[in-house]
């Protein structure tokens, strides 16, 4: 049995900068927990902590019950596998593989035919037997990779951690060694803790996926869930490839019945997700509305709720060809949508057909939409702020990301100030209090499956 | 268009053929020649900088009355300044000796609190880390001399002056050596840190992470500065002289030999002194062309970080 | 000029437009940076006021709130880890308390109290004759600094013991465990290794290193010199007069003022000329050598070595003389009949030709090693801005100059400061070569033309024995290496850009 519980945990750097706000999660015995998000996002900084390769600033994390907060990474019972492999140059592979072991002391030392029995055992289930006399200098990248895997699994531990173990590897061994990690997971059978910033390593490994973002969990849920059911816009956008689409539209009640309002068409939303709606009482409004590319069809003649676009791009996959498209309803700014289509139900002609500057026509189901809370300017502002950290960012920046001129953005910044959302500092602008940007955060949300729900969910894991 | 023709730039490629056609075939002779100055400077600068040296060995064999010699080619060779050098008239042997003493426990001392000091602020984060390196960087900036007179007060009273210096030189040069701890830093830096971690997962204390991981792994560094550190006391003879203060039996190498060069007994021990100097490089010269490997490592990582 | 010119902006100025932005904005900037300098140390010293008034209220919460054990280790260091099985821990703090009372009994009181003194009697003599020294200032002096340290210590450790004693006790009341004699044995091994390691380095450095500094400061506000020399006669504190000295140009040429000013221009020629020459040639021979085609590369460099490895007393020695009145050098030219015996060069005697001739020979001593170094970073520079360099057409020598120059000068420009700071404090080159020489009856006390202030500190040390002056002199260089390192390192382009990042 080894449960993880984080308990509000934060993550506090020298200066104040807020690396992990308030990380609440519950692991299972022998549950397989991916962290996944963009790079600073804090993930990494949350494994090193419950590893004790980090203080932990505030909070609480209990491995088997134990609170470990002021335990030594040796005393928690656990292995890891570091990005970049982290194997000992001056030692051969066998000995480093041993490493761990030898430095085992009172009742668990182990005697030399022990360590080479464990050594060579783990060797042969990871195939590199023949290796073990060599340095690791003089192994490939895959291999070194097995090497620090078996480093890890010769240690007796109850949680098996990994930070981003495969991403100096090429592609091809990256998806090799992913089948692998899967294998393996059933013969080392413990908890793991994964790290990742891609997100397929994440839905192919995972049982749970927990998703964050500058410091924040996004969401907890096992790989269907936070694809069908993501719970803010920066989930459906990050999970999934290509991305979702995510455009502004109207939603609106008639009667009993919605439709969205996009691109001058009029679009019945249908199904589950139309009687969702109904039960949450929502009224008309403007919406972000998100279809995934794969969701979306296209024809070459015009018709009832068909969007007309323009292609700008076609990139060739093999199996499928992902058409970027611009919609044609405002020549000034065209919104850019990206669609994805097997190339089994393409005829030759139509294959030759779509090339750049081919007018087509898009459309999607009613059953396949998303719908998030638009983001306010302030919301963007405050995000982008949110992300830079410390470093805050100028009126001039402020009015790039926001698409306003300089002057309208001092005005946005003077009174996120009022608001306190904001400081001034030697003319740049920080955020202040984290719970601020958190709370502003928070608007930004799923209409349907917001975190409430998933908050809900994850305490009945536990 | 004929116009046209002949006033456009050449397009790139044609400037390069017409250089190669301008050059021809001298392009390899043009580097020959090139080749050919540059030895004869590297010639030069060998003669100027082995001349001294090659001087100094051709006195040593000097045969002289007085001991004097202002001549390269000497009139009469022999072993004599060598056989003078171990006879029991001259204090030499017992210089030697203690010059040796001094560089083997320097050696020793000195790596040692070097290489602690270097691990410690490159691998822990302690609050006190930054005030102690910029403080140790400020007392750097003070003149070592400017304390010897108090040193030598202190030694005194510990009675490790005049015959008994050899004591008092090496507890004087190890115990403050931590703070020439910026090279061997240097080279930890450059190791990663991942390494002390994915240790200390496997169930390493930071001593045994120091041990087993990171002194293997630099090897080259600490070499060098055994190297540097058994070096140094054999030219060491300011305080040396200070300490040692008149007693000949105190003295290293470098005060007894500096000595033999005084106005009063150079006329005598000149030619001493050339043979003297040759028997002490020629330890420090095979031991550094042994390790030179090392020391050219320490020299550059020192100069980047510095 | 001087107004602010945004970073692209500066992209369309050429290189004296530039530079000339950068020196108007430099001085543009001074004052704001000195306001923000004092704003800072007054807020530092601000900080700590707090801090160390919330540490010693917390202190006296902990006297009032304490149990009979708290209150005890007020008194007795140690005396709360005693009652909590922290026996190594009560050792120290008690066994420190102890040796300090028992050293102050013996030594410290006494010392300190005559610290405001340093020493009313030097000596006595009997109705027989016998001398007896009474009062030794420098040993005063010394253990004074030595128990102002002690005290210092003594408050610390105490402030440490009181705090335990608080921390024992509010562990005991939350019921939690106490850390015993074997987790702090484990822990320096581990968690507080530093400890450890720190320990022996930093009492070395405390004793061999900081002590004699702060004594050897205080000296220079004495008249410690030949004529006050304990343990004959005492010396006593005289202020700044010292440093006033430095000032005092009335007494002309041969005053302590003017001689120091000669000598500290001659030093920083020197630091400057040494320092570039064999910057700059080390760098033309490495590259010489590494120049393509060039064989037996090995050899030319270990030729060059060779000097670096001999021992510097021997060469420099030896070189010395070689250009002495008598040397090789003036017998050989003799030989050669291309001067006589009456009219040699006299190299340690000219001022102006020594001077030359040590930088001459220091580009000898110091080019090899600035070779190796060269060597080592040449080899770094990635291959492919060559390539790049290359086929953008540049031209060797623009290569040199738009590729490994400004590398160099980037990479090694921390190197070229410590370099310049170690050529001030060059003692061996100067004392082995010159000696100083040639002394010059025009200065104080006939000091040497070529004295570096190293060097007129040490003369001034053994020679003269005047103690107060060398550390006058000390300070004094401290002061100059001091505030070259400050400017220079602010002028560094590896730290120039911090402020800019945004």
């Amino acid at each position: 049995m080894a449960t993880v519980v984080l308990k509000n945990v934060k993550k506090i750097y020298n200066g104040g900068v807020l690396a992990v706000h308030d990380f609440n999660l519950s692991i299972k015995d022998k549950e397989f927990i991916v962290f996944v998000g963009p790079s600073g996002c804090g993930k990494s900084t949350t494994l090193r902590m419950v590893a004790g390769l980090e203080d932990i600033s505030e909070g609480e994390c209990y491995i088997d019950d134990v609170l470990v907060n002021d335990r030594p990474p040796k005393e928690r019972g656990i292995s890891m596998v570091f990005q970049n492999y982290a194997l000992y140059p001056h030692l051969t592979v066998y000995e480093n593989m041993a490493f761990p072991l030898r430095l085992l002391r009172g009742k668990e030392k182990m005697s030399n035919d022990e360590i080479y029995e464990r050594v060579t055992d783990a060797a042969r289930i990871l195939g590199i037997t023949q290796y073990l006399a060599r340095k690791p200098k003089n192994l490939s990248g895959g291999q070194r990779q097995r090497v620090a895997i078996g480093r890890a699994m010769v240690r007796p531990s109850k949680v098996f951690m990994m930070d981003e173990p495969l991403s100096n590897l090429d592609a091809k061994l990256r998806n090799q060694m992913r089948a692998e990690i899967i294998l393996l997971r059933k013969k080392i059978d413990s908890t793991f803790i994964y790290v990742t910033h891609d997100q397929t390593e994440a839905m192919t490994l995972g049982d749970r996926i927990v998703i964050m973002k500058d410091g924040f969990i996004m969401q907890v849920g096992s790989p269907t869930e936070v694809f069908d059911r993501p719970a803010n816009l920066f989930v459906a956008e990050f999970i999934g490839a290509p991305k979702m689409n995510t455009f502004p539209a109207k939603l609106v009640k008639e009667g009993k019945k919605y439709h969205v309002e996009c691109f001058g068409c009029k679009l019945p939303v249908e199904g589950e997700k139309a009687d969702e709606l109904a039960a949450a009482n929502i009224e008309t409004m403007d919406v972000i509305l998100g279809v995934r590319p794969e969701h979306m069809v296209f024809s070459e003649k015009a018709g009832d709720g068909l969007i007309p676009c323009e292609i700008a791009v076609n990139e060739m996959m093999g199996s499928e060809v992902h058409l970027h498209v611009n919609t044609l309803d405002n020549p000034d700014k065209p919104t850019s949508l990206i669609v994805r289509i097997p190339t089994v139900g393409l005829t030759t002609a139509q294959r030759q057909n779509l090339v750049a500057g081919t007018k087509i026509y898009i459309g999607f189901e009613g059953k396949v939409m998303h719908f998030f809370h638009p983001l306010s300017i302030e919301d963007q502002v405050l995000q982008n702020v949110a992300a830079r950290k410390e470093k805050g960012m100028s009126a001039e920046g402020i009015a790039k990301i926001a698409d306003m001129g300089e002057e309208k953005a001092r005005d946005l910044i003077q009174e996120l100030i009022a608001k306190e959302l904001l400081a001034d500092h030697k003319g740049r602008y920080v955020v202040t209090p984290a719970g601020k940007v958190e709370a502003e955060k928070i608007k930004d949300t799923n209409l349907l499956y917001g975190p409430g729900e998933e908050a809900a969910a994850s305490q009945a894991n536990i | 268009m004929a116009d046209n023709n002949t006033n456009r730039k050449p397009t790139p490629m044609e400037a390069l053929e017409a250089e190669n056609q301008k050059n021809g075939m001298g392009l390899k002779a043009r580097r020959r020649i090139g080749n050919a100055v540059s030895y004869v400077v590297l010639i030069l600068i060998s003669i100027v900088w082995l001349a001294p040296f090659v001087f100094l060995i051709f006195q040593s064999f000097e045969v002289s009355s007085t001991g004097w010699s202002s001549r390269v080619w000497p009139k009469q060779w022999g072993f004599d300044n060598y056989v003078y050098l171990f006879s029991a008239n001259a204090n030499f042997n017992r210089w030697y000796f203690n010059t040796f003493i001094i560089a083997l426990f320097c050696c020793i001392g000195q790596t040692l609190m070097q290489i602690a000091m270097a691990y410690v602020l490159s691998r822990f984060r302690f609050k006190m880390r930054k005030p102690l390196m910029n403080f140790m960087l400020i007392l750097g900036m003070f003149p070592g001399f400017l304390t010897m007179i108090i040193l030598y007060t202190v030694l005194k009273d510990l009675g490790m002056t005049g015959a008994n210096a050899v004591p008092g030189l090496i507890l004087v040069s190890i115990a403050s050596s931590g703070m020439g701890y910026y090279v061997i830093k240097g080279f930890f830096d450059t190791v990663s840190k991942s390494l002390d971690e994915a240790a200390m997962i496997d169930g390493a204390t930071r001593a045994q992470v120091f041990i087993k991981v990171i002194l293997p792994l630099t090897k080259p560094i600490i070499i060098y500065a055994i190297l540097t550190s058994f070096m140094a006391p054999w030219g060491d003879f300011i305080f040396a002289s200070y300490i040692a203060f008149g007693n000949p039996n105190g003295y290293n190498v470098a005060v007894g030999l500096y000595e033999w060069l005084g106005t009063e007994q150079i006329s005598y021990h000149y030619t001493h002194f050339c043979a003297g100097g040759v028997v002490v490089s020629i330890p420090v010269i095979v031991l550094f062309l042994m390790l030179q490997r090392y020391y050219v490592e320490g020299v550059t990582g020192g100069a980047v970080k510095g | 000029m001087a107004k602010n010119v945004s970073a692209i902006e500066m992209l369309g100025l050429n290189r004296f437009q530039r530079f000339g932005y950068n020196f108007l904005n430099f001085f543009r900037l001074l004052p704001g940076r000195i306001a923000n300098l004092f704003v800072k140390i007054g807020l530092f010293f601000k900080n700590l006021g707090i801090k160390t008034g919330e540490y010693f209220r917390n202190l006296v919460v902990g006297f009032k709130e304490g149990t009979w054990q708290t209150r005890l280790t007020y008194l007795v260091m140690g005396f709360s880890n005693f009652t909590h099985k922290q026996i190594a821990r009560g050792i120290l703090f008690a066994g420190f308390e102890v040796a300090f009372i028992i050293y102050m009994i013996l030594v410290g009181g006494k010392n300190l109290s005559m610290l405001g003194s340093l020493g009313v009697v030097a000596r006595q003599i009997d109705d027989f004759g016998v001398v007896t020294y009474v009062d030794n200032s420098f040993r005063i002096l010394l253990y004074g600094v030595l128990t102002l340290f002690f005290i210092a210590a003594l408050v610390y450790t105490w402030s440490l013991s009181v705090k335990q004693a608080i921390t024992n006790q509010k562990l005991d009341e939350e019921n939690k465990k106490i850390k015993t004699d074997k987790d702090d044995l484990h822990a320096l091994v581990d968690r507080d290794f530093y400890k450890t390691l720190l320990a022996l380095p930093a009492i070395g450095i405390l004793v061999f290193t900081v002590i004699p500094i702060v004594f050897m400061i205080l000296v220079s506000f004495t008249n410690f010199d030949k004529d006050h020399n304990p343990p004959i006669n005492l010396f006593s504190w005289v202020g700044g007069s010292n440093y006033g000295e430095l000032f005092n140009f009335t007494a002309g040429g041969a005053s302590f003022s003017a001689t120091f000013g000669e000598i500290l221009l001659w030093t920083l020629i020197w630091a400057f000329f040494a320092t570039f020459s064999n910057y700059f040639l080390g760098m033309l021979v490495a590259l010489l050598i590494n120049k393509k085609g060039i064989k037996l590369k090995k050899v030319w460099r270990t030729i060059l070595v060779l000097t670096v490895t001999i021992p510097q007393f021997i060469s420099l020695l030896y070189v010395s003389k070689m250009f002495g009145e008598n040397g090789i050098v003036n017998q050989t030219l003799i030989d050669w009949g291309w001067i006589t015996i009456n009219n040699k060069i006299y190299f340690w005697k000219d001022p102006n030709l020594a001077k030359v001739t040590v930088i001459l020979i220091n580009i000898w001593i110091g080019v090899p090693y600035l070779m190796l170094m060269v060597t080592g970073i040449l080899m770094n520079i990635p291959a492919d801005l060559y390539e790049s360099a290359k086929i953008d057409g540049a031209s060797p020598v623009q290569q040199y100059f738009k590729i490994t120059l400004p590398y160099m000068l980037f990479v090694t420009g921390p190197y070229l400061l410590t370099s310049f700071t170690g050529n001030i404090n060059n003692f061996n080159v100067i004392y082995l070569l010159s000696g100083g020489g040639p002394s010059d009856i025009n200065l104080f006390k006939a000091a040497g033309k070529t004295n570096l202030l190293i060097t007129w500190l040490y003369t001034t040390t053994v020679s003269d024995n005047n103690y107060a002056l060398a550390a006058v002199i000390g300070v004094m260089v401290f002061i100059v290496v001091a505030l070259i390192s400050l400017i220079v390192y602010n002028l560094l382009p590896s730290n120039r850009n911090e402020e800019d990042l945004a």
